[in-house]
């Protein structure tokens, strides 16, 4: 007769669980010695929040709507929007060839423009919008025209990987047909590759956006163009109502905008 | 006689095509023409060679510059990992109130969960460090917390979309068995949706790293004040350090995020 | 005295408010296998669904060891819960968790959140959790992901799971249906087997009305919301068959 053994089991696994623990106290480790390294108070840390509640209640409320109820800043909210649609519209412009380059299924050429072609698209989005307008300010001057081409090469950048992750998700039949029809380059594109990121190229454009739009209400802060400036000059002089104010009117302006997207994005769902 | 009014038809919404594009195409003239072209002065900006050799004051690279960049780049990194990490916590109440499903009161609670996250996408991160720097003072506590409020817009989102998706099997598995709802959480609902958000807060950790080396600008610690200081004193080959230091650390992010990626999903 | 006893069920879908179940009745006593037979669309599943609550009914009663549990509050139908397994047709594993802790979730409603949150389980329950492994044949893949196991071993587990609870009825909602026939023979057999040396009663929603004759020993067949029959499967004539399915049986 066969010795009945008894089986056991254990939660504690050598040597996954070990590692798994040792993983997760060096992340604390990493987290504790962070907040050292940065020097946060955290003893201060509840009568600091306490003091934000006074300073929003106190020093931040009510917000001065007197002040942006007037024409001139309703101009910078207008130049604004402007910036926001024109840097969106370039960055759009240039983010078609520029995701098409990308395209590892669709590039003219895999071993030079390929590489090329995505190092330039993460170029541009690796550095912030806000670094790229003080750049153009500082090249440029103070005005629109910075502001419309920082939002332009920032739109580029992350529009481009999206329209390349699109394209190169595609489907090669289509194209396949078109080239075997001895279609150009240019004509495989129209009619093989565009009728299927049509959709998803307009989903782009409307975060395109609602992206550059967000962005263009901030870089002004910078010299840039648009209602940021106020946003500066205001903050500079700690005129804190005021600040609320312009606070409130761009999040009254991007809820909005936000809103519009939801609307067209609904009707480019509908179209799909 | 049909093939005439198709001919006729087509030319015509060629035509009215055509007319769409060139008054969008005047609209947007227009536009750059009362924004770019007026607004300019183009008098100081000069001629073209002005705008390059300006353009060309940025060409070259201070090396002297680089050992004092090394903190503040740890700095930046370590923001963005608090940052991202306050995010998440702060997401878990958005997250909870902004899906269908698991949200406790629909009326009242899953357009407040939306709005939370509304509100904290639609204000750029500079907004938010101005805010906090308001409240906080100066230093790398007001960045942590700038990106952590602009984070749960994003991740709140996808994990509340993700958690809307979910098969009710193992919940219904759980419900029988006598669970209560705590434990359908922790056992039906958490392992379903883990790698995902776990996905989701990798990609936005990706991002905050951009978003940390800029929020020194308005004082909230990192690359952000060195850059700066830099532009203040015109040191142009300094600002070109600051930016490769950026990119620089956005590649580590990246190579990072890419290790944790696998082991995640 | 019957362990489950079910009178004039009647339940409806919410949105569109027509009536799934028109008034059922019918118990299961100690002993019994009991199969649920009809056509698709005939409210087996709901009927199932309704023993423990997971669907709501509109009025009836249901009585379980004495207890009417229609009427019971959450806290109360959550104990009540512990005492009646179900078994699923998508098996309803924790995909990404191990077999032992699929296994040892059928002990949730004995535990406090603290020990969910860090799976301390008893010591007995994993006992008798490595007891059933062995017992359904699946001792060898006790740390596996439950995703890596194939359909006939998921269900094994999904029945270990249930009798993990040491329920008094188990609920078998269409258990083969995702199995080929082969497996699903092997899977009715286990559990019948497994429900007998535990003596608990067992009420199974089944598709195949092969399996159901063979291996109950009490038929219940439904049509429409309406039972149709009720009895011994040697009594279910091929007539009264027809008239259930309203067509050929194969």
């Amino acid at each position: 007769m066969a010795e009945k053994q008894k089986k056991d089991w254990s939660r504690i696994k050598y040597p996954d669980s070990y590692i798994s623990l040792g993983i997760w106290i060096s992340i604390l480790l990493f987290l504790t010695y962070s907040i050292e390294y940065l020097e946060i108070p955290l003893d201060r840390l509840v009568g600091m929040l306490q003091r934000m509640g006074y300073t929003l209640a106190n020093r931040y409320y009510p917000p001065d709507l007197e002040y942006i109820a007037d024409l001139d800043y309703m101009e910078y909210v207008l130049e604004t929007i402007q910036m926001a649609y024109l840097g969106s519209l370039f960055g759009l412009i240039i983010t078609l060839p520029l995701g098409w380059l990308g395209a590892f299924n669709l590039t003219p050429s895999r071993r030079f423009v390929y590489p090329v072609a995505r190092l330039v698209t993460m170029g541009f989005r690796a550095v912030h919008e806000m670094i790229w307008a003080i750049i153009f300010v500082s090249i440029l001057g103070f005005g629109m025209l910075p502001g419309v081409l920082a939002l332009t090469f920032f739109c580029a950048g992350f529009a481009s990987k999206l329209l390349a992750e699109e394209i190169e998700s595609v489907d090669m039949g289509p194209v396949e047909a078109m080239r075997a029809t001895g279609a150009n380059l240019f004509q495989v594109m129209i009619f093989g590759v565009l009728p299927q990121v049509r959709v998803a190229l307009t989903g782009i454009a409307i975060y395109t956006w609602d992206v550059a739009f967000r962005a263009a209400t901030v870089v002004g802060f910078f010299g840039a163009g648009g209602m940021g400036w106020y946003l500066k000059r205001n903050v500079l002089q700690i005129e804190t109502e005021r600040v609320s104010a312009i606070l409130v009117s761009i999040i009254i302006l991007v809820l909005i905008s936000e809103f519009f997207s939801a609307i067209a994005r609904e009707r480019v769902m509908k179209m799909k | 006689m049909k093939s005439e009014e198709i001919i006729i038809y087509r030319q015509k919404k060629r035509l009215r095509n055509i007319f769409i594009f060139l008054i969008l195409l005047i609209m947007v003239i227009w536009s750059v023409d009362v924004t770019i072209v007026e607004d300019t002065d183009w008098e100081r900006m000069g001629s073209l060679s002005d705008v390059l050799s300006s353009a060309g004051r940025f060409i070259g690279i201070d090396f002297s510059l680089f050992p004092d960049l090394i903190v503040p780049s740890i700095e930046t990194f370590m923001i963005s990992i608090l940052g991202t990490f306050v995010g998440v916590i702060i997401c878990i109440p958005a997250t909870w109130f902004g899906a269908k499903n698991i949200t406790p009161f629909k009326p009242l609670t899953y357009p407040l969960g939306r709005l939370l996250m509304t509100l904290s996408r639609s204000i750029h991160e500079i907004v938010w460090a101005l805010f906090f720097v308001a409240v906080f003072g100066l230093g790398a506590l007001s960045g942590i917390c700038a990106i952590a409020v602009r984070s749960v817009g994003f991740i709140a989102k996808m994990s509340s979309e993700a958690i809307e998706d979910i098969d009710v099997g193992p919940i219904e598995a759980i419900r029988s068995a006598g669970g209560n709802g705590f434990q359908i959480l922790i056992y039906a609902i958490i392992p379903q949706v883990i790698p995902q958000i776990l996905g989701v807060i990798i990609f936005e950790w990706e991002i905050n790293i951009r978003r940390s080396a800029i929020l020194g600008l308005v004082g909230a610690g990192g690359l952000g004040l060195v850059f700066f200081r830099q532009m203040n004193t015109f040191n142009f080959h300094g600002v070109t350090s600051v930016i490769i230091s950026i990119l620089g650390i956005i590649v580590i992010g990246e190579f990072v995020s890419h290790k944790m990626r696998k082991r995640v999903i | 005295m019957s362990v489950l006893q079910v009178n004039d069920l009647h339940a409806s879908y919410s949105s569109s408010g027509s009536e799934i179940l028109k008034g059922i009745s019918f118990d299961v006593a100690e002993n019994d296998f009991v199969a649920i037979i009809g056509p698709s669309g005939a409210g087996k599943s709901t009927l199932i669904r309704c023993i423990n609550r997971l669907v709501e009914p509109s009025s009836g009663s249901i009585i379980f060891k004495g207890q009417n549990i229609t009427n019971m509050s959450k806290s109360e139908l959550r104990r009540v819960r512990r005492d009646i397994g179900m078994i699923f047709q998508e098996f309803n594993l924790i995909n990404r968790m191990s077999v032992m802790d699929n296994l040892l979730s059928g002990r949730l409603g004995y535990i406090g959140n603290i020990r969910t949150l860090f799976k301390a389980y008893p010591r007995k329950d994993i006992d008798r959790a490595i007891e059933l492994l062995e017992r359904v044949g699946l001792s060898d893949h006790i740390d596996k992901r439950a995703d890596e196991l194939s359909g006939g071993q998921r269900q094994r587990v999904g029945i270990a799971r249930a009798l993990m609870q040491e329920p008094e009825l188990l609920l078998l909602d269409e258990p083969t249906s995702s199995l080929d026939p082969k497996i699903s023979r092997e899977i009715m057999t286990l559990v019948k087997e497994m429900a007998f040396e535990l003596r608990v009663p067992c009420l199974c929603n089944i598709h195949d009305v092969q399996l159901a004759t063979e291996f109950c020993n009490k038929i219940v067949g439904i049509q429409e919301g309406t039972k149709m029959f009720e009895g011994d499967p040697n009594n279910l004539s091929e007539e009264k068959l027809n008239e259930i399915y309203a067509m050929e049986v194969l």
